[in-house]
């Protein structure tokens, strides 16, 4: 099953590296005459309705639609580790106003603000990114900090603060690998989170130009030929399925095989 | 005392996503007027008027306040895209979404409450095993992604269900809004199926659970004030997290399935740069996010006695 | 209640044949360590098995078979016949429902404001007030009272009470065993006490059951297990564990560790771990052999007397050196909690100083401000010089063994982390200092996960000295292990030596390695001067309570 779900996410990721180069045909390159069509010896998953070959179209969007929900996974999770176990082994004051700003952020409904934000203020993948790694963040700290305050009162955190050693040593060395399960777990699930979020802002036209290779809005704007060509919107909608269930399931099992190896 | 103080920061929240919905205006790009004046000329005159109109010329926290006053009254002035008002487009759109969130709502816990205890029951057979794989599935597939596949499957291919629309007669409604509303609730059901396992679970293992058991108390006691009593607690912080999923998901599935919605008029008015309109929708999104949050605060209040203490 | 033949197991084997009997009015004690099994034949004897656990043999009440009986069956007796009394009082009560409520749900239909208040004032609760109080709102030995009360509400015939003292305070403890043993005579009730502690067992019960891995090795009356036990387990119990009246020249544990119940299915339980082990031990399961009347033991041999250990010559006491820490006028407090209200205390170099107090008296508080990881309101904390920084001063040995290591680094890493902190002359390696506590080389590459509760301990005493210190805190290392373990780390502690900060709340443990004793009560020292004079003539009432309530091994 591991094998398996490491292999899936692999594939992805060979894609998403290099999928432009991989593709058959010009993503953009347009054949009106052929219109819509369905799977054939040349277009394998057929072609939309200005007879762009959707296998091209994928491949060309698997790069935005992986490469970028990383960006925003690695970037949560450098930023919740840090601050997390910052304000859980200070605590006092920063500990004070991290808490209150996190509530904040955690009671706004988070993928509305997205779209608000993004749809009025316009401006694509960039700002897209930046305003989930800020969304994604306060409910990941919430949860390191949480961690840190309980294993920091363990005897072996208090036995490191007796042999004077130093608190990011602590923090780093002796705290951060016991919070590594949660930690790995909770970066695959904001990289999901990312992904679905991402397609799900193109699916409904907020952020990016129409024309765009790209999963979500081929989900929108192929919608309409389900009768004609299915798979020009069946595909990607399959495949943000089939990538976002194999890394939750991979985070679910790392964190179990991490607890066991690594913590008791 | 601990009611009084949750209200105020409820009241508090309000007021910060007030600000922040109403500073939306002045973030829009090409400024107010530019947003306010929609589609029609641009001309020295138009502007002014615009900025007559809307008070342009004041000071933001006299602007903020007028138009909080107005919006407290439920006068979220006129749509720039159908120039009617806010309110009277609100009310247009909000059955069809109700409808699909009471539907989803059931499904959620007619499937997802059984589901999680009957996993929870059968800890580590495969009944849980499979249960816990699919609820995990569940919640990582996206709605919008999840209605194209029921619509194909259902609707196109085996033809069961309608493709578009929201049917008029209740009947009609039902077989239009149940693709969707299965669509929507998935992930519900599957927060619930989880949570509803982990606290089944942890409750198993509390020792008052066989402490009441063990003096031989009658079984609808020990379910009633031991069992249920104490596993609503952790059920209840589901609440805001499936409040969420529904909100969000919302606006994905009317927009998949054709549906005119709430979810599927923000997204218009988004797109159209209709401010009025998503201030109101952001405000009305927020106030049911914050009430929602607050009626579950104040339901632990009534339930567990250490809470009331505490505050 | 008859019990024969009781087998429990889930995933592996972990009951394996137990028999026993208890009669109206006889309390019978059920003893063993961690692992042994006796809290799941309790359960089992309730039919309160734990999900994926199933139980073969049979449990019997006057006569009629309930092993395997349906739910409804078993709740027809539970309450009235038998009733269970657990060890946890902070998990065994409903925290949304009040005391009261406990009693009055179990009392059905008699269930009555005055009724409640009576059996309230039957387990010494005389204000009725209580009955209107939650859980949260009362003291662990107010809800152990309201619990039995509770387990005694339906008037049953047989109590089952399993270790509930053990996470009480050593005053209430001692409380909640009188209590129990009034209400059994009153009621002429029958007792079946689960303990690990041999001497809670030797005082409350008329005959004792010995458990060891899953199963009974030795059982018989009380007064005669204690004076010639017929088992080397018992025997090897007994001399571990240490006594309040005297200081030992040498404490003897057991060594090895406790097999589970699969592995020595077929042979003696605890042939591994005896000195009298023969090859006959090895080829088959002894039986259980009757040696008098109500006598019985599970070994082949006759037990050879433990040669006598002698009473320690009273400890030199060390010419006091230089002072190592002086603690003085320490206060804190936590909001309207006074941890510490002035407590001040001096070690002399190479001297072991005992702080004995229960729960509340500060004696932790105390360590932390010592430590460095509280700061005190007011007062101050002098160690030996005050040039070198804090931790080459003082190092602590933690009270859980569980968590006294990172459950992430190898042991030889931890070890290696730490003496880097020392001074750099004379720095140990980690194969010097794993022998120094006697542990072999190769638990470098070890993780905590495998190691016991006693090496656990090992390594963090090997890590605290890895530092070189002046002075060496030990926070109760020893109460959370079994005693026959507990032999084996006071003995390394006393030879290890040095300065010494010994925090416990046990006196029987204290006596074994402390020249002076400073007894604490609520954030107050109200006694202190030499071990044996404290113990032997205390002066506080307090200190006196606190010797009444060490239960004494007749």
């Amino acid at each position: 099953m591991r094998v398996f779900l490491t292999g899936v996410l692999g594939l992805a990721l060979v894609a998403a590296v290099a999928g432009t180069w991989l593709a058959p045909y010009d993503p953009g390159a347009q054949d009106l005459a052929l219109g819509a069509a369905g799977p054939s010896a040349a277009h394998w998953l057929g072609t939309d309705d200005l007879g762009r070959d959707v296998l091209s179209r994928l491949l060309a969007g698997a790069g935005s639609a992986l490469l970028w929900p990383v960006v925003v996974a690695v970037c949560t999770m450098l930023l919740s580790t840090s601050l997390g176990l910052l304000a859980g082994y200070r605590r006092g004051w920063v500990d004070a106003v991290m808490m209150r700003t996190v509530d904040l952020a955690i009671a706004l409904p988070g993928m509305l603000v997205l779209i608000v934000v993004v749809g009025v203020l316009g401006g694509g993948y960039g700002w897209a990114v930046l305003a989930m790694a800020v969304l994604f963040t306060p409910g990941d700290i919430r949860v390191i900090r949480s961690l840190t305050l309980a294993q920091r009162e363990l005897a072996y955190a208090e036995a490191a603060r007796t042999l004077g050693l130093r608190p990011a040593r602590i923090m780093f060395r002796h705290l951060l690998p016991n919070l590594a399960p949660t930690v790995v777990a909770s970066a695959l699930l904001s990289f999901v989170a990312a992904l679905v979020a991402l397609a799900g802002l193109s699916f409904l036209g907020v952020g990016l130009p129409a024309g765009t290779p790209d999963w979500g809005l081929m989900v929108e704007e192929n919608r309409g030929l389900l009768d004609l060509n299915p798979w020009a919107a069946i595909a990607p909608a399959a495949l943000i399925t089939v990538v976002a269930c194999t890394a939750t399931l991979l985070g679910d099992r790392a964190f179990e095989s991490l607890s066991k190896g690594g913590l008791r | 005392m601990a009611v009084v103080k949750r209200l105020c920061s409820a009241i508090l929240l309000l007021g910060v996503l007030s600000v922040l919905t109403y500073g939306l205006l002045a973030a829009a790009p090409g400024g107010p007027e530019h947003v306010l004046l929609g589609g029609r000329p641009s001309t020295p005159e138009t502007r002014a008027a615009i900025r007559e109109q809307y008070h342009l010329d004041d000071p933001f926290p006299v602007r903020y306040a007028r138009w909080l006053g107005d919006a407290v009254r439920g006068d979220f002035g006129t749509s720039i895209y159908s120039r009617e008002p806010v309110t009277a487009v609100l009310a247009e759109r909000l059955p069809v979404t109700a409808a699909l969130a009471g539907y989803a709502l059931t499904l959620t816990v007619v499937v997802g409450v059984p589901a999680g205890l009957a996993a929870a029951m059968r800890r580590g057979g495969a009944l849980d095993q499979g249960i816990t794989l699919t609820s995990l599935v569940a919640l990582s597939v996206p709605p919008f992604a999840l209605s194209i596949l029921l619509l194909y499957g259902f609707a196109v291919t085996l033809g069961w269900f309608p493709v578009f629309g929201a049917g008029d007669t209740p009947l009609e409604r039902l077989t239009h809004l149940t693709l969707p509303a299965i669509a929507l609730a998935t992930a519900q059901a599957a927060i619930v199926v989880r949570q509803m396992r982990a606290a089944a679970l942890d409750l198993a293992a509390q020792d008052f659970l066989t402490f009441a058991r063990a003096r031989g108390l009658p079984r609808r006691r020990v379910w009633i004030s031991y069992a249920l009593r104490n596993a609503a607690l952790p059920v209840l912080t589901v609440g805001g997290l499936l409040l969420a999923a529904n909100l969000t998901g919302s606006v994905f599935v009317e927009q998949a399935f054709g549906l005119h919605g709430l979810g599927a008029l923000l997204i218009g008015a988004v797109g159209q740069k209709d401010i009025p309109v998503v201030q109101a929708l952001v405000l009305l999104g927020g106030a049911i996010v914050i009430a929602v949050n607050l009626l579950i605060d104040l339901a632990y209040v009534a339930v567990d006695p250490r809470v009331r203490r505490r505050a | 209640m008859r019990i024969s033949a009781l087998r429990v197991a889930g995933a592996g084997l972990i009951v394996d044949g137990v028999d026993l009997e208890v009669s109206p009015g006889e309390t019978v004690g059920l003893v063993g360590e961690s692992g042994s099994g006796k809290s799941l034949t309790a359960r089992a004897a309730a039919g309160l098995l734990p999900k994926g656990l199933r139980a073969e043999g049979s449990v019997a009440f006057d006569g009629r078979e309930f092993l395997g009986a349906r739910e409804r069956r078993w709740r027809s007796v539970r309450g009235t016949r038998v009733s269970l009394l657990m060890q946890d009082p902070f998990a065994m009560l409903n925290p949304l429902r009040t005391a009261g409520a406990h009693i009055a749900e179990s009392l059905r239909g008699r269930e009555s404001r005055a009724e409640v208040a009576r059996r309230l004032a039957e387990v010494g609760i005389d204000d009725p007030r209580v009955a209107g109080r939650h859980p949260f709102q009362l003291s662990g030995g107010m809800r152990q009272r309201v619990a039995l009360a509770a387990a005694l509400a339906g008037d049953p015939e047989l109590l089952i009470a399993d270790e509930p003292t053990t996470a009480l305070d050593a005053t209430t403890q001692h409380d909640i065993l009188m209590l129990i043993k009034s209400v059994q005579a009153a009621r002429g009730m029958g007792v079946l006490l689960i303990t690990h502690d041999l001497r809670v067992a030797f005082e409350l019960c008329d005959r004792v059951a010995v458990m060891y891995a899953g199963r009974v090795v030795e059982q018989g009356p009380a007064a005669e297990l204690a004076k010639s036990p017929a088992h080397p387990y018992t025997a090897g119990l007994l001399a571990a564990v240490p006594a309040a009246d005297r200081r030992l020249a040498r404490l003897s544990g057991i060594r090895g560790s406790v097999p589970t119940a699969a592995q020595v299915a077929a042979t003696c339980a605890f042939a591994a771990r005896c000195d009298q082990a023969t090859h006959a031990c090895e080829e088959e399961r002894p039986p259980l052999r009757e040696l008098g009347p109500g006598r019985r033991t599970a070994c082949l041999h006759e037990v050879r007397p433990r040669p006598h250990v002698e009473e320690a010559t009273p400890p030199e006491r060390p010419a006091a050196g230089a002072e190592v820490l002086r603690v003085t006028d320490l206060r804190k407090r936590y909001g309207g909690h006074v941890a510490l209200g002035g407590v001040s205390l001096h070690v002399g170099r190479g001297e072991t100083v005992g702080v004995v107090g229960g729960s509340g008296s500060g004696k932790t508080t105390l360590a932390r401000c010592v430590l460095g990881l509280v700061a005190p309101d007011s007062g101050t904390v002098a160690l030996a010089d005050a040039v070198r920084p804090r931790h080459r001063l003082v190092q602590c040995v933690f009270q859980d063994p569980s968590t006294s290591l990172n459950p992430a680094m190898t042991v030889g890493a931890a070890l290696a982390e730490a003496a880097a902190q020392g001074p750099e002359e004379g720095r140990l390696g980690v194969r010097e200092l794993l022998e120094l506590v006697g542990l072999p080389a190769s638990y470098a590459g070890r993780r905590p996960a495998g190691l016991s509760g006693g090496e656990r301990q090992r390594v963090a005493i090997a890590r605290a000295l890895s530092v070189r210190p002046e002075l060496l805190i030990c926070d109760e290392p020893v109460a959370s292990l079994d005693v026959s373990v507990q032999a084996h780390v006071l003995e390394l502690l006393r030879e290890v030596g040095g300065s010494m900060l010994f925090i416990t709340h046990d006196l029987a443990v204290v006596r074994q390695l402390a020249d002076r004793l400073v007894v604490l009560s609520r954030g107050e020292v109200v006694e202190s001067g030499g071990t044996a004079e404290v113990l032997d003539s205390p002066a506080h009432d307090y200190t006196r309570r606190l010797l009444a309530s060490v239960p004494a091994i007749p």
